[in-house]
């Protein structure tokens, strides 16, 4: 066919090619991507555009697919857990926890009750970093290039403190099964302690600085509306869903680890909007802080992983098991399926992001490609989680 | 569960425990009521968790996990695609979710799911995308009932002997060949 902005000179991939077949007569095809800054990471998203306005758009993925379920297939399951912090390097602990919750649950272990409690600090502190990290891209992308500084200021506290039980800053690989790897120690324990009220005092400020700034506000107000009926058809979860209202958090409905004993709220927000998503994130600071403060209070002596805790070499006993956890970004599943054999026979993993991202062809349809970014960034996509 | 399937056929249908498997009830349908039983949970409030494709020596074992927002809890749809010729219905008609994990199940497995809107390869090149990693070569594939949870059962269907240890042999069989027979009707 021939097209205005695809001339038959010019062959465009797979991807263009398919989609331009239903383009209209006069349209421009475009390609976001998959360098470009707003993307974070290699997403594309060809859309077809009416002048300013986005007619279509078409996520394109893969460029970070690494194939981590067939990886899977050719480790044990003690071996798999680095593959965990590489899949979603945001919240890489959320991932651990999902991975080793699914195999103790196959397994029946039982995890220590100090290694709870060191798993629920060390994974909020986690997310804390996460929202963080989303917080001063997400600003970025829209133009504000003071909060980045602020964020990863705050953040680097944060990857300080974790560095010293994780050994590392990003692709954590922290957990065990029946537990985590090394104990939090005395020193560990007060930085944390000493965190907590730096964050408290920093979060009024990024409310006056950033959070009612009009400008902002007329960027992402009232943009990229989602009703909870397109998120449940889509099966969108984490602060995308309580953004637009629904108080579901894999924390309460499907509680694990220690969560029921601990005292937070599951922020929402009826907006629905880009600022309903960026509503519900900052609020989840708070309530973060919260938990790690009462872990801290709450936590016992003892063990951080279970006596006689598999060696690389131990096999999963034949069944299947799922388990979900809260993510930075939603619902983390794992899904196991084990033959009793040396690796295990099936590791199915659930990203969030990849069902948020789902969503954006649907939301972005009649938006102006300025918006398209915003409502990217509201999301909060972690790429290698989406392409894995 | 039993309640909201009524009247759909079925071949299997059990109770799990949700703290040991993760799941609080599984069903393996005829393909040709994946469609009805998928708008029924629709109806219900549920959503789309993932779907995924598990190699056995019975087939293409195709998972589909719904969750609620409001109860805990997570149900397995299971459709059986048979090795030659793997096909099932999309569901994205009713799920539009289902899209993208129905397109990822074909990069993997090479499933076809009949009726995808947009079924292109997802996460694989399209140039190397007739591979399938996650297929298993015919020695290594584990039998259904040995590696899935067999649940509290709560229905089975007539000359249904998959899940069951001790079926006979043609038993197995003949359903084997059923779930082939519902695939090519939706085909």
């Amino acid at each position: 066919m021939t097209h205005s902005a695809l001339p038959d000179q010019v062959a465009g991939d797979f991807y263009t090619n398919n989609f331009a077949k239903n383009a209209q007569e006069g349209s421009l095809i475009l390609n976001l991507g998959p360098q470009h800054p707003s993307t974070h990471g290699v997403l594309r998203v060809v859309v077809e555009m009416d002048g300013e306005y986005i007619l279509r758009a078409e996520p394109v993925l893969g460029y970070l697919h690494r194939m981590h379920e067939k990886m899977a297939e050719v480790k044990t399951a003690a071996q798999f857990i680095p593959n965990m912090g590489r899949v979603d390097y945001g919240h890489a602990l959320g991932w651990n926890w999902a991975f080793v919750g699914a195999v103790e649950k196959l397994a029946g272990i039982e995890v220590p009750e100090r290694a709870e409690y060191v798993r629920v600090i060390t994974c909020e502190l986690n997310r804390l970093a996460s929202h963080l990290l989303w917080w001063g891209a997400y600003l970025l992308d829209l133009g504000a290039f003071t909060p980045i500084m602020y964020a990863f200021d705050d953040r680097e506290k944060i990857l300080d403190i974790l560095q010293a039980p994780t050994g590392s800053r990003l692709t954590y690989s922290y957990f065990r099964i029946g537990g985590v790897a090394k104990d939090l120690n005395e020193d560990c324990l007060s930085r944390i302690r000493a965190f907590i009220p730096w964050m408290r005092e920093r979060l009024p400020m990024y409310k006056d600085l950033v959070s009612d700034n009009i400008i902002l506000r007329k960027r992402i107000e009232g943009i990229g509306v989602i009703e909870p009926e397109v998120c449940r058809r889509f099966g969108a979860t984490g602060p995308v869903i309580r953004g637009s209202g629904i108080a579901y958090d894999v924390r309460r409905s499907d509680p694990y680890s220690v969560y029921p004993k601990l005292d937070f709220e599951i922020p929402t927000s009826d907006l629905m909007d880009a600022r309903g998503r960026y509503d519900v994130r900052i609020a989840e600071f708070e309530q973060s802080l919260r938990i790690i403060e009462q872990c801290l209070d709450m936590m016992p002596e003892g063990d951080v992983l279970v006596k006689g805790a598999p060696k690389p070499s131990w096999k999963a006993p034949k069944g299947e098991a799922y388990f979900a956890v809260e993510g930075a970004r939603g619902k983390i599943g794992v899904y196991l399926v084990s033959d009793g054999g040396k690796n295990l026979y099936r590791t199915k993993l659930r990203a969030p992001g990849f069902c948020n991202l789902s969503l954006f062809a649907e939301v972005s349809r009649g938006t102006i490609l300025a918006d398209a970014v915003a409502i990217l960034g509201s999301l909060d996509l972690i790429i290698p989680e989406i392409d894995r | 569960m039993d309640a909201l399937l009524k009247g759909l056929p079925l071949d299997y249908l059990a109770a799990c425990d949700f703290q040991k498997t993760g799941k609080t009830w599984q069903a393996i349908l005829p393909a040709a009521s994946l469609v009805r039983a998928a708008e029924r949970l629709l109806a219900a409030d549920y959503f789309v968790e993932d779907i995924s494709a598990l190699d056995c020596v019975e087939g293409y074992v195709v998972t589909y996990h719904f969750a609620h927002f409001h109860k805990p809890g997570r149900v397995a749809l299971r459709v059986i695609a048979p090795h030659d010729a793997p096909s099932v219905p999309s569901i994205a008609g009713i799920f539009q979710g289902a899209e993208w994990h129905e397109r990822e199940t074909r990069d993997f497995h090479g499933v076809v799911f009949q009726g995808n809107p947009n079924f292109i390869p997802l996460l694989i090149d399209p140039d190397m995308a007739d591979c399938f990693p996650l297929r298993k070569d015919p020695k290594s594939r584990a039998r259904m009932r040995d590696i899935l949870e067999a649940g509290e059962v709560v229905h089975c269907g007539p000359g249904f002997g998959l899940m069951t240890p001790d079926a006979p042999a043609e038993a197995q069989a003949s359903s084997q060949s059923e779930a082939a027979a519902g695939d090519k009707a939706t085909a």
